[in-house]
């Protein structure tokens, strides 16, 4: 209880420098770019119609019964998501070493501005997502008010493994590469292009749904598609995942923080 | 004079320096093959601050004085709280003002006027007080014509009276001044000169480093000497500075 009444203390001090340090990110991320803020939207939009027209006419991917373009969209927003918050977070606090040796400033502030920078840009790709919803006909239904509990989700396991990622990174600068080849890999184990059906084992497939992430986008898909909410077995695993990861994240990073400077 | 601000006891900061080195391939292997070599040679410490013990009570004005390397900065930076002690105890009571080294956060492609803020919000001020004082730190640089360039663009003098401003713009409970006493051209150096002045002397407890024995012995009350990481010396600043002098000029002549 007393740290969660310090963490809130401490949130509140520093408040406004996580809102400059983002819109810092913004105004940096598109000085001297014709389209700006724009290409929050475009970027999303384009790289994921690529993705759709390779999967659905290369690849001829198809999953029964639903909207292929909704199904691979809504994995791909929720895994770049977490690969771009994962990667910014990562590098934060060796990018800020300058800073951080100058003054004293709370290090939670870099992973913790990063994810949120990035989860602006997530809201953002909602836009283009659902424009996809509508169109394809899949359409709309009452359980998509529940899909916030997925994003949430979503930002608290982001935010931990931000939290471990970020401090990993400076005792062992390999984590920067390690982690970029584990990423790789976790895109390919998460069914963004592909369903867990199809893998035919019932024991592969009880192991892959122990991802978190695989957790938040079957969540959000059941909502989309069938329009119904999730069992309660779902939400129990949702929070599990991303409030054990955060917790954990938080406390290594806690932890490990007063060394930071030794190491960079 | 009230109750202490600052409070050391048996202060340590440790640097190891076989961290730089760290752990590689290339070492693990030349351990796994030598077991005699195994943790030699990747134990070196280096205490920049030992056992060093002061108080500085409300609204005094303590100077640093000592040679490269005596601890002077990382003293500094452990009352700011960048660095926590490796041992004995440090109690900092109040806001700290550091002043250790000006533009902590400037991002170069911001302008002039977005920096204020970022720069303002890393040193801890709230936005209100930022609002309220903006004219002030604008007036104070004499850079208005030049709010909306990005700072990127600046020249290093510029830069530093940007920082100058935005950091002197508060008043600390504690004041801590790493030599910058003199920043931008001439007639900005001594505007900057009589700001610090005026700020040491306006009645907050400051911690002030310098290597001007003149302007330590103005200014402060009680001096500090350290000398390789050890306190070696405590009193009024005249009489540190004569003996750190007296020192000095001894090391000078051997």
């Amino acid at each position: 209880m007393r740290l969660l009444r310090q963490i809130r203390l401490s949130l509140d001090k520093y408040r406004f420098l996580i809102r400059q340090l983002v819109s810092r990110d913004f105004k940096v991320k598109y000085k001297r770019s014709a389209l700006g803020v724009l290409w929050s939207l475009l970027y999303p939009v384009l790289t994921m119609s690529v993705m759709a027209v390779v999967f659905s006419h290369v690849f001829r991917a198809e999953i029964p019964g639903v909207s292929y373009p909704v199904y691979l969209l809504t994995g791909i927003t929720f895994f770049n998501y977490f690969s771009e918050a994962t990667n910014l977070s990562m590098s934060s606090i060796l990018a800020n070493f300058s800073l951080l040796n100058k003054v004293y400033v709370p290090k939670y502030v870099f992973p913790l501005t990063k994810c949120l920078f990035v989860g602006i840009n997530f809201l953002l790709t909602l836009l283009p997502l659902y424009a996809v919803i509508l169109l394809t006909g899949t359409g709309l239904n009452w359980a998509h008010l529940l899909l916030p509990y997925a994003f949430v989700c979503l930002f608290a396991f982001t935010l931990g493994m931000s939290f471990l990622l970020a401090a990993a990174a400076v005792f062992v600068r390999d984590m920067l590469y390690i982690y970029g080849v584990a990423l790789t890999l976790w895109m390919y184990l998460t069914p963004l292009f592909w369903d867990l059906s199809m893998l035919g084992d019932p024991l592969y497939e009880r192991l892959l749904r122990l991802n978190p992430l695989c957790q938040y986008i079957s969540f959000a898909r059941q909502i989309i598609f069938t329009g119904r909410a999730p069992g309660a077995l779902s939400f129990a695993a949702c929070a599990l995942s991303a409030g054990l990861t955060l917790w954990l994240g938080a406390a290594v990073f806690r932890r490990k923080q007063d060394e930071f400077v030794y190491y960079m | 004079m009230g109750g202490p601000m600052i409070c050391a006891e048996g202060l340590g900061m440790r640097f190891d320096l076989g961290i730089e080195k760290g752990f590689s391939l290339k070492q693990g292997f030349v351990d796994l093959l030598d077991p005699a070599r195994r943790g030699r040679g990747r134990r070196s410490e280096f205490w920049a601050l030992r056992d060093v013990a002061f108080r500085v009570d409300s609204g005094e004005v303590v100077g640093l004085v000592g040679g490269n390397g005596a601890g002077k900065s990382t003293l500094l930076k452990l009352v700011a709280g960048v660095y926590k002690p490796s041992g004995g105890q440090l109690r900092v009571c109040g806001s700290v003002c550091p002043m250790i080294e000006l533009g902590a956060g400037f991002d170069p492609e911001l302008t002039a006027r977005e920096n204020i803020f970022l720069n303002g919000a890393v040193m801890g001020y709230s936005r209100d007080f930022l609002l309220e004082r903006f004219d002030e730190i604008v007036a104070f640089s004499g850079l208005r014509d030049f709010l909306e360039v990005p700072v990127k663009n600046f020249s290093s003098g510029m830069t530093a009276r940007l920082a100058f401003s935005v950091a002197t713009v508060v008043e600390p409970e504690i004041l801590i001044v790493d030599e910058i006493l003199a920043v931008g051209d001439l007639a900005f150096q001594a505007k900057s000169e009589e700001k610090m002045v005026s700020m040491i002397r306006g009645g907050t407890t400051v911690l002030y480093v310098s290597h001007s024995l003149e302007s330590i012995r103005k200014l402060c009350g009680r001096a500090l000497w350290l000398d390789h990481g050890r306190l070696r010396l405590s009193g009024p600043s005249a009489e540190v500075c004569e003996a750190y002098r007296a020192a000095q000029s001894g090391e000078a002549e051997l």
